[in-house]
């Protein structure tokens, strides 16, 4: 009996010990105490964004004596839309300062209150906002209150094929400006023998296509109104935007399409359908020639902005930005702001901008960038495309994860099952509101 | 009396960590969880309390709940059907008594079962590739053009049910364990009946197995429930919302819209349809005559 | 069923009638179920050798060549080591699975001991509720208990995988329960009259007779947590606490899979199974037996 007892108190002395001694692994882990030098920053890449984000920290530890950096690697996307930083932050030891690739999930975590503004921070380092480009402002604030800062951004663009252009007699001085002259080229440069597809055209779904957003956005819907917080979907250039998509979806059945693209061919594989030849046009973001470039260099091929149907967005983009934030009981937050200010400095930004061929959040072009200017096709294409109207961030709402995913199930019912997309719409809109009424 | 006491106390004290990890991490999440399926809860701001209007939205307004719920079902009814009528077949092959290196067979059929799920869903993938994947090109070597499994709506369950078949191996061990105890004696006084393999198969082997079955049912059913890597990891919920398991469905709405009330009004319905098919389940069998 | 009239109207007849076509149809069955066992086997066999001759291919050959690889890339392997923090996350898991093995063999067994060798009042009925805690799916806990943990301030650390063990598991308190009761109660009468505690019994004669259940609880703890993959994706956060499940996993998720180094971390990842598998082979098929047999 007394054995019992003295083993049990030993088990949970060992454990109440072992217990202590990862709470005390975790408070180095978390924000090393209030103010100071040290803050805790939170990334969501791997790979070679990884090293040069890691450049980037090693460049501010040099310019900033004393900081100290601890970085860790959260994936898919700093931790954001898997509840990682929600729970970081309720749990009362958050990063200081987080940087993710998903701007709009980390826009509703602001309108959920979970983010520290911004605004006094940048009025104490004297960050003047009128040097950004307009179509990053309704990202950075909402109701009045800045809370997310963009570090830089990537457009989407359609990529063509010249040689396959030539070869079905298109001209590819003269890519393809409306939906029609997209359907009319595509359908020249796809090739079907004995019910076997060769190639495809065009597969409106494919690569950025697949995005939730891109198509509605270019066909001219809002998704959401923040003004009167209104989910917009049920909306006729929607319902136009998935029609169309089922135009493809009725000639080339869907299921043969995937089995035809499907491989292992992600962008970064030289087994992507448009380096093997599978397909003649695709939708890809500035990254892509980069891929090209290292994995199937001879392509040749050219960009152009996106098509447009009538009614639609002109050279429109959604705009894939990589925003900085401050969660909030972030312990740090000065240091935060620092490194935040630190990353759109000029020579670290120019460094970004000449690898990733992303583009700046700032109007006036950095003389660092070391583009091509002249013959750079891709670079005047991208400066284009993101300084036109038509570039914008669609769904700034506390619902747009919800609805990213919403809105995919529904292309696939609309494509797979030819349904009609007015009362799905209607009903996912609905289901939208409802949640969206619940955010003040 | 002071023995009685004395083995009381004993008892409880042998089986106190379990009492403490049973009050601490199953009744305290569950009537927690209880209550937070009565509210609006996103994780940051304080619940707020909505009554039954989650389970209202969750029974009545949300077709992917909908959706969610008839994909595991599926897999329960079809997909579980399926997997028990192999993994009896193959055991009662393995029973047979004119079969050399049995054990042989038995290593066989169980190795898939320790390739970890990650590892198992990565695979598969490649396996299933409509393009150049191994299933595809040997239904290629006969003429037949193999579907788009995981890319399409229609086959992605029946590729999944492929999937859980291959790893069934725990429940061939343990049908064949239930297949050696039945005694010998059965079969040879069915055999002197006349009765062929069919009959004694239906009237000795499926009677004398029911106990066994019941147990691989029903952690097949809890197994089903929980399924959740594989769908994560392969298809995301799609194509067309065809592999968004309950599961799947209840983390998203958990830890992706932080829809943590929501969440947990799925997760009691879960426990209530879990119980109802279990109660099910053991009636049914009683009905049939097990009486273990 | 014994008792069916059926089985015992036996005729002799019959018996002598079949006699002459029974060795045939015999042989004739033998060969079928063994055409029937070896295409199952095969079935069952070839996804496992194309995981192995898969993480051999060069990334081309990997979907074009659905066979076995012409030139063995054994780079596969030294990439996987040295690309992917391979060694990190196998040091977490081990340290994940060891703590399953360690807590769940340390409370299962005095668990399973008060649930068996002492007699005490309602016992049975408390029994059930263990039974009944074997039938909850995961996720009907899942998120209160990461509430709790995020109150606790534990996510993203490893105690909610590493704490939950030392509290009993069901399934193998079941298991051990089942063993504990099959052992004679005049071994433990006996100890009793040599003064020995309940807990002395527990730990110098009911243990040691134990071995090959603790063995096959050892077994399932190790895997249960080698692949567990959604209990790490909801705790943990940081990348250097990743265990292999979720490293790969989250490899596989971003825009450049490469996938003959995925799959050579897989037969990596396979490989120590195996081989416990093999050294162990009787634990595993006993200890699964054992779990479908009803008491």
């Amino acid at each position: 009996m007394k054995k019992a007892f003295s083993l049990l108190l030993m088990m949970l002395l060992v454990v109440s010990l072992f217990l202590t001694g990862c709470s005390g692994n975790k408070a180095s882990n978390g924000a090393s105490g209030g103010g100071g030098k040290n803050f805790t920053y939170w990334y969501p890449w791997g790979g070679d964004s990884e090293k040069w984000d890691k450049w980037r920290m090693a460049e501010f530890e040099k310019d900033n004596k004393g900081y100290k950096i601890k970085a860790t690697y959260v994936p898919p996307d700093g931790g954001i839309s898997n509840g990682k930083l929600l729970a970081s932050i309720t749990g009362g030891n958050p990063p200081d300062v987080v940087i993710s690739n998903e701007y709009a999930t980390a826009y509703s975590l602001a309108v959920q209150g979970a983010l520290t503004p911004l605004d006094d921070l940048l009025k104490k380092n004297k960050f003047d906002d009128s040097g950004v480009l307009e179509s990053f402002k309704p990202l950075m604030k909402y109701k009045d209150k800045t809370y997310l800062f963009p570090q830089d951004s990537n457009v989407n663009l359609l990529y063509y094929n010249v040689k396959m252009f030539k070869e079905a007699g298109l001209d590819p001085d003269n890519p393809p400006k409306t939906i029609e002259e997209l359907d009319a080229a595509a359908e020249k440069l796809t090739k079907v023998n004995n019910n076997k597809i060769d190639r495809l055209g065009f597969i409106p779904w494919l690569d950025a296509g697949d995005e939730s957003y891109l198509w509605g956005w270019v066909f001219g819907a809002n998704f959401y109104d923040p003004e009167k917080n209104k989910v917009e979907l049920n909306d006729p250039k929607l319902q136009a935007a998935y029609k169309w998509m089922d135009t493809y979806a009725v000639k080339y059945n869907p299921e043969k399409i995937k089995t035809f693209t499907s491989g292992f061919g992600g962008a970064f594989s030289p087994d992507h359908p448009f380096f093997t030849g599978k397909v003649a046009m695709t939708l890809n973001g500035n990254w892509f020639a980069n891929a090209i470039k290292i994995y199937s260099p001879n392509t040749e091929y050219r960009v152009a902005p996106i098509p447009t149907p009538e009614g639609g967005r002109e050279k429109a983009t959604t705009l894939g930005t990589n925003v900085f934030m401050i969660p909030k009981g972030a312990k740090n937050p000065d240091a935060a702001m620092k490194f935040i200010l630190a990353g759109v400095q000029p020579k670290v930004l120019a460094d970004n901008i000449n690898t990733w061929r992303s583009i700046s959040i700032f109007k006036e072009p950095s003389d660092a960038i070391k583009w091509d200017k002249e013959n750079d096709q891709v670079y005047q294409v991208v400066r284009e495309v993101s300084s036109s109207p038509g570039a914008g961030h669609p769904a700034l709402t506390s619902v747009s994860k919800e609805m990213s995913n919403e809105l995919k199930l529904l292309r696939d019912s609309v494509i797979y099952n030819h349904k009609d997309p007015a009362p799905l719409l209607k009903a996912a809109e609905d289901k939208l509101q409802k949640q969206a009424d619940k955010t003040k | 009396m002071l023995a009685k006491r004395r083995n009381l106390l004993n008892g409880l004290l042998f089986i106190s960590p379990w009492v403490i990890g049973f009050l601490v991490f199953t009744t305290y999440p569950l009537l927690s969880s209880l209550y937070y399926s009565l509210t609006e809860y996103n994780a940051i701001s304080e619940p707020i309390f909505v009554g039954l209007q989650n389970y209202k939205e969750l029974l009545f307004q949300d077709d992917l709940f909908i959706k969610g719920l008839s994909n595991t079902l599926y897999m329960v009814f079809v997909g579980l059907t399926i997997t028990t009528v192999t993994t009896i077949f193959i055991a009662v092959l393995l029973n047979y008594k004119h079969i050399k290196g049995m054990s042989f067979f038995r290593v066989i059929f169980f190795l898939p079962t320790l390739v970890p799920l990650v590892i198992l869903s990565i695979l598969w993938i490649w396996i299933l590739q409509p393009d150049s994947g191994v299933v595809n090109s040997f239904l290629g070597l006969f003429g037949i053009e193999g579907p788009g499994w995981f890319s399409s709506p229609t086959w992605a369950k029946p590729a999944f049910i492929l999937m859980a078949i291959w790893g069934s191996g725990g429940m061939i061990i343990i049908y064949l364990a239930g297949l050696q105890g039945i005694s010998d004696s059965l079969y040879e006084a069915a055999r002197i009946d006349g009765a062929n393999s069919f009959q004694q198969f239906f009237h000795i082997t499926l009677p004398m197995l029911k106990p066994v079955i019941l147990y691989n049912v029903i952690t097949g059913i809890i197994g089903v429930f929980q399924a959740f890597a594989e769908a994560f990891i392969i298809t995301q919920g799609g194509p067309d919302g065809s592999t968004t398991f309950y599961s799947l469905y209840l983390y998203q709405n958990a830890f992706q819209y932080s829809k943590m009330g929501y969440a947990s009004a799925m997760a009691w319905i879960l426990l209530v349809i879990a119980l109802i098919i279990m109660f099910a389940l053991f009636k049914l069998s009683k009905k049939w005559g097990y009486n273990g | 069923m014994e008792n069916s009239p059926a089985l015992e109207k036996t005729s002799i007849n019959v018996v002598q009638r079949k006699l002459g076509s029974t060795k045939k149809t015999r042989r004739y069955q033998t060969a079928v179920v063994y055409v029937i066992l070896i295409l199952f086997s095969l079935a069952f066999i070839i996804p496992f050798l194309w995981l192995v001759s898969g993480s051999l291919k060069s990334s081309s050959e990997l979907f074009t060549n659905p066979g076995i690889p012409k030139v063995f890339h054994w780079q596969n392997y030294t990439q996987a080591f040295s690309e992917f923090p391979f060694f990190l996350y196998l040091k977490n898991t081990l340290f994940i699975t060891s703590m399953n093995i360690i807590g769940s063999v340390i409370s299962c067994t005095l668990i399973a001991y008060g649930f068996s060798r002492i007699e005490w009042k309602g016992r049975d009925a408390v029994f059930v509720l263990v039974l009944v805690t074997m039938l909850l799916p995961f996720q009907v806990t899942m998120i209160p208990l990461f509430m709790l943990f995020q109150k606790l301030g534990w996510i993203g650390t490893f105690l909610p995988l590493t704490v939950t063990p030392f509290f009993g598991n069901p399934f193998f308190i079941f298991l051990l329960r089942q063993f504990f009761i099959s052992i004679p109660k005049e071994l433990s009468e006996a100890a009793k009259l040599d003064g020995a505690s309940e807990f002395r019994i527990y730990w110098n004669v009911i243990l040691p007779l134990s071995k090959p259940v603790i063995m096959t609880v050892i077994i399932f703890a190790f895997l249960a947590s080698w692949g567990d993959f959604i209990g790490p994706l909801v705790f943990l956060n940081d990348n250097s606490l990743y265990t292999l499940s979720l490293g790969i996993q989250q490899i596989m998720s971003v825009n450049d899979p490469r996938w003959p180094l995925l799959l050579a971390v897989g037969v990596s990842m396979t490989l120590p199974v195996l081989i416990i598998f093999f050294v162990l082979q009787k634990y595993f098929i006993q200890g699964i037996a054992l779990s479908g047999i009803k008491e």
